[in-house]
């Protein structure tokens, strides 16, 4: 069985947004509905000031405090680590949406469902990669199998050193970050 | 074929049913039956930008789903912008035009039938034509796509009035390097040591794989520096971002060349072998120091030396990005800072080498010629007067100046106006000009939406169908990025028309059947393509199934031109020309010297104006486009920005509501404070300020630069110089 993660490097994204529409469409999602979204922060003073964007989405917490607090089990773990949301047993109590310390359940105004990012499970069921990896022209993720050592993501996560979100939370993502110089934290903004 | 679980999809996509609700085909209907049903793929070329990029679009019952980048096509390679998938979503946009639209008052329009629109309009062209010549009709447009239909209607009638929207994007630029070099040449950015960037953003004006190129480049240790009054998004990725006084890169540039020469660092064999003029241009510009530079640039003299010894050092793997829009319209300077760029190239020696610059692979394809053509007709000069003595002898001719039009109408001289793909009261300056474009007796908009030009000015509005439901003659991907293999590329029809528009060789044949010239439009899009393939090896289905086919069996020799040993570029010297004749021959400088900007800011509460391309939006194209306003919401996109200091000085604050005031206008908009922005001027996006009420999506929201802008003709290349214009910036009400 797989164990899938996704490797982020934000030193390589330039702000395009592309990521949040391609996952919009894949998913048709409705405008006002991101599954994904950047932080933007600017550091230092004129002239010798810097951005700083950081990519965000569900982080597929390995102990994620959604499912934990989920009543009904609608949140639930796949056996290769995709954390997923089962509609029809949901039963809207948005508990998982105040669980999440990165603030990225969004609710489906139609259904009432708390929904988030998939991993685009079923695609990667039929072999493609998410929608926000394959868009994005600066190679800003990397998406696959960390039980593959062959795998892209293997490779990159033995060369680069990396961080996680919010990791002093004990939700063990399995999203990680690529470290260059200092960490780009989460601001929730 | 590709299926889907029926649990996540279609609970996802129930919502964007509502959403669409308007469509005759609404999304709900198409989740019902989309479980089973088999994803065909079909390929187009995105029309979000110029490029042109290779989309394959996934569809599903007939309804458009997604799409991929084709992994082929040059400017893309797989990958797609944001403004893509926009694009892809917005065929659904309630907002397009539906069928044809005859004004039947201010801000009123009539639904009438092809068949009336073309014949009331067929009659007033004729009459207009009888009547005024038809010296007196332009056709506008973008610019170039619709050139040869353009060109079969215009014959006939006999004018030479053909005039794209070249003018507020990169006359200065195409009109130098036709004219010093005799083509076009472009960064090998893959592999390039060294890539100094000014004025360029390839993460704003998105070109995917020219992304991809730089930090490839840059994963291999090549350094990337970007000069630019902003923070742009390609100087996130840059090892450094130097900002410099806008309007000043002329001086910077001559600055660069001035430590070359002196330092004895340029390459001597190439401008002994290829250059012209040089002693012209070092004679007129030997003051030109980084000392000179750095009190009129802002950029310190010793960034300026490091800067162009490491451009020698790394040469002739390294260059001066040729650059696009910003700078090559911008400035009463524009025209000069363009031959820079040719000039310290030149100086590094990197032209035709890798790494430097390279031209385009390329192929040649066969030409379509209709059966029957117009008989020749005598046409008077051109209205705009591009290209002619005595007037704007120095412009090209085949960009036109389309900011001389709605002046003309207003004369009589101009009587009837055709718009093609354009919108000039929104992308040209001052919108409350532009508007004079109404005055011809016809004017005739063919667009898509309700942009602010049909809305306003239109007498007639004939939709064009939208780009997925149409097909294209094939286009060559070449440009802006190298390659060692020539590619053709085509645009197939996604779908069919959902609303009562047609393709523009369709509305041609329409029209044309009124004015007596249907057997000029004798033929089809197939007829077109299958001519321009005829020298090739290759199908038309072939071309139409792959989308984007590449030629490795043509050999690329990136060589400078040479013709029985010498030089032999397109030039009066076949060499790289430093001095222009025909600048010369016209009371210009044949070399570029230096030019201070034509206005300056002085006051604490004066800054420059000035404008770029946010990454999810193209200019205003795609301003209408729901998908692309939700993310300028998201990340409050509208805000103009003032550097953080100057901002502190005026009591103002992220966030506040700020009034901005040119000599044409006065507008509100929210600002944002940052340290990431020269002093001197503040930026907002191209995308805002759309004023068609029909464009519900863009109404209202934002500004725009053109508001301020004056008409302004640059007289070497006819630019508009878009960043001309002061404004006044204070603390608004609210």
């Amino acid at each position: 069985m797989a164990k899938y993660a996704m490797l982020i490097d934000p030193s390589r994204c330039t702000g395009c947004a592309a990521c949040g529409i391609a996952c919009q469409l894949q998913w048709q999602l409705p405008k006002e509905m991101h599954y994904n979204h950047l932080e933007f922060a600017e550091k230092g003073k004129y002239p010798e000031a810097w951005l700083e964007i950081l990519p965000v989405q569900c982080q597929h917490c390995e102990d994620a405090p959604c499912l934990k607090h989920c009543p009904t089990d609608a949140t639930y773990r796949r056996e290769d680590g995709i954390v997923d949301v089962d509609p029809e047993e949901c039963i809207e109590c948005q508990i998982c949406v105040q669980a999440c310390p990165y603030d990225v359940r969004v609710v489906n105004q139609e259904t009432g469902v708390p929904e988030k990012c998939k991993f685009c499970s079923d695609f990667v069921d039929q072999g493609e990669t998410p929608a926000c990896v394959s868009t994005c022209m600066n190679e800003v993720r990397i998406f696959g199998d960390l039980d593959d050592p062959d795998s892209e993501i293997s490779k990159a996560m033995a060369k680069e050193d990396t961080y996680q979100l919010l990791a002093e939370e004990g939700t063990e993502p399995r999203v990680y970050y690529v470290l260059k110089g200092e960490k780009i934290e989460f601001s929730g903004k | 074929m590709q299926k889907i679980s029926r649990r996540s999809f279609l609970k996802a996509t129930a919502a964007a049913g509502a959403a669409s609700a308007s469509l005759k085909f609404s999304f709900s209907d198409f989740a019902e039956a989309a479980e089973d049903a088999p994803v065909e793929k079909r390929h187009t070329l995105c029309n979000g930008c110029s490029n042109l990029c290779g989309l394959f679009v996934h569809v599903k019952n007939g309804r458009v789903w997604k799409a991929e980048g084709n992994p082929i096509h040059l400017k893309n390679r797989g990958k797609i912008c944001a403004r893509g998938h926009g694009m892809v979503a917005d065929i659904y946009n309630p907002d397009r035009v539906t069928q044809p639209m005859k004004r039947v008052g201010e801000d009123q329009f009539e639904p009438i039938s092809w068949e009336q629109a073309f014949a009331e309009i067929g009659e007033q062209l004729t009459d207009i034509v009888d009547r005024y010549t038809g010296d007196s009709v332009v056709w506008m447009e973008h610019g170039v796509r619709g050139k040869d239909y353009a060109d079969i209607l215009l014959d006939y009638i006999g004018s030479p009035n053909y005039i794209t929207h070249y003018a507020t994007c990169f006359t200065a630029k195409t009109n130098v390097w036709a004219n010093m070099m005799g083509t076009n040449l472009y960064g090998d950015h893959e592999n390039s040591d060294y890539m100094l960037f000014v004025g360029r953003n390839f993460a704003g004006g998105i070109l995917p794989n020219g992304m991809q190129k730089v930090l490839k480049a840059k994963e291999k240790g090549a350094k990337i520096v970007v000069v630019d009054p902003r923070c742009c998004e390609l100087a996130k990725v840059a090892d450094e971002w130097i900002p410099i006084r806008p309007g000043t890169d002329l001086a910077f540039y001559l600055a660069i060349a001035h430590v070359i020469i002196e330092e004895d660092l340029k390459d001597r064999k190439f401008v002994r072998e290829y250059v012209e003029n040089f002693d012209e241009f070092w004679n007129a510009n030997r003051n030109c120091t980084p000392e000179w530079a750095e009190g009129i640039t802002d950029i310190p003299a010793d960034k300026i030396r490091e800067i162009a010894r490491d451009l020698a050092k790394h040469a002739p793997r390294s260059f001066l990005e040729p650059g696009y829009h910003g700078l090559n319209a911008h400035y009463k300077n524009s025209v000069q800072q363009a031959q820079m760029n040719i000039v310290i190239n030149a100086l590094l020696g990197n032209m035709y080498q890798r790494g430097g610059l390279l031209p385009s692979a390329s192929i040649e394809l066969g030409q379509f010629e209709p059966e029957q053509q117009p008989p020749e007709k005598e046409m008077g000069p051109r209205i705009d007067g591009a290209g002619e003595d005595g007037k704007y002898a120095t412009v090209e001719a085949a960009r036109g100046i389309p900011q001389r039009i709605p002046q003309l109408a207003e004369e009589g001289e101009v009587r009837a106006i055709f718009v093609y793909h354009y919108n000039p009261l929104r992308t040209g300056p001052n919108p409350e000009y532009q508007k004079k474009m109404k005055e011809a007796d016809l004017v005739v908009s063919i667009p898509i939406d309700w942009n602010e030009t049909s809305y306003h000015t239109a007498d007639y509005i004939l939709p064009e169908c939208y780009f997925m439901e149409r097909a294209e003659p094939p286009v060559t991907t070449a440009g802006h990025v190298t390659h060692d293999y020539p590619q053709l590329a085509m645009r197939t029809e996604v779908v069919e028309p959902m609303e009562d528009t047609k393709p523009l060789i369709d509305i041609m044949k329409g029209l044309a059947k009124e004015i007596g010239a249907e057997e000029y439009f004798d033929f089809t899009v197939e007829d077109q393509a299958r001519a321009m393939i005829e020298p090739l090896d290759i199908s038309l289905e072939q071309l139409k199934e792959a989308g984007c086919l590449e030629f490795r069996n043509q050999s690329f020799d990136p060589e400078f031109p040479l013709s029985g040993g010498e030089p032999a570029l397109d030039t009066p010297s076949g060499k790289v020309e430093f001095s222009v004749g025909i600048y010369k021959a016209n009371g210009f400088s044949g070399v570029p010297r230096w030019i201070p900007p034509k206005v300056i800011p002085r006051e604490e509460d004066e800054f420059r104006l000035i404008h770029g391309k946010q990454p999810w939006h193209s200019h205003h194209i795609t301003s209408n486009n729901p998908y692309l306003m939700e993310i300028t919401e998201m990340y409050d996109g509208t805000r103009m920005w003032i550097n953080k200091e100057r901002a502190d000085q005026l009591g103002i604050e992220t966030g506040d509501t700020v009034v901005v005031e040119s000599e044409i206008a006065t507008k509100e908009i929210e600002v944002k404070a940052t340290e990431l922005l020269h002093p001197d001027c503040v930026w907002v996006p191209s995308a805002y300020g759309g004023f068609s009420e029909k464009a519900e999506t863009a109404y209202g929201v934002g500004i725009n630069y053109n508001d301020f802008v004056s008409e302004e003709i640059e007289p070497i290349a006819g630019s508009v110089m878009g960043q001309e214009v002061i404004v006044k910036v204070r603390k608004g009400e609210k």
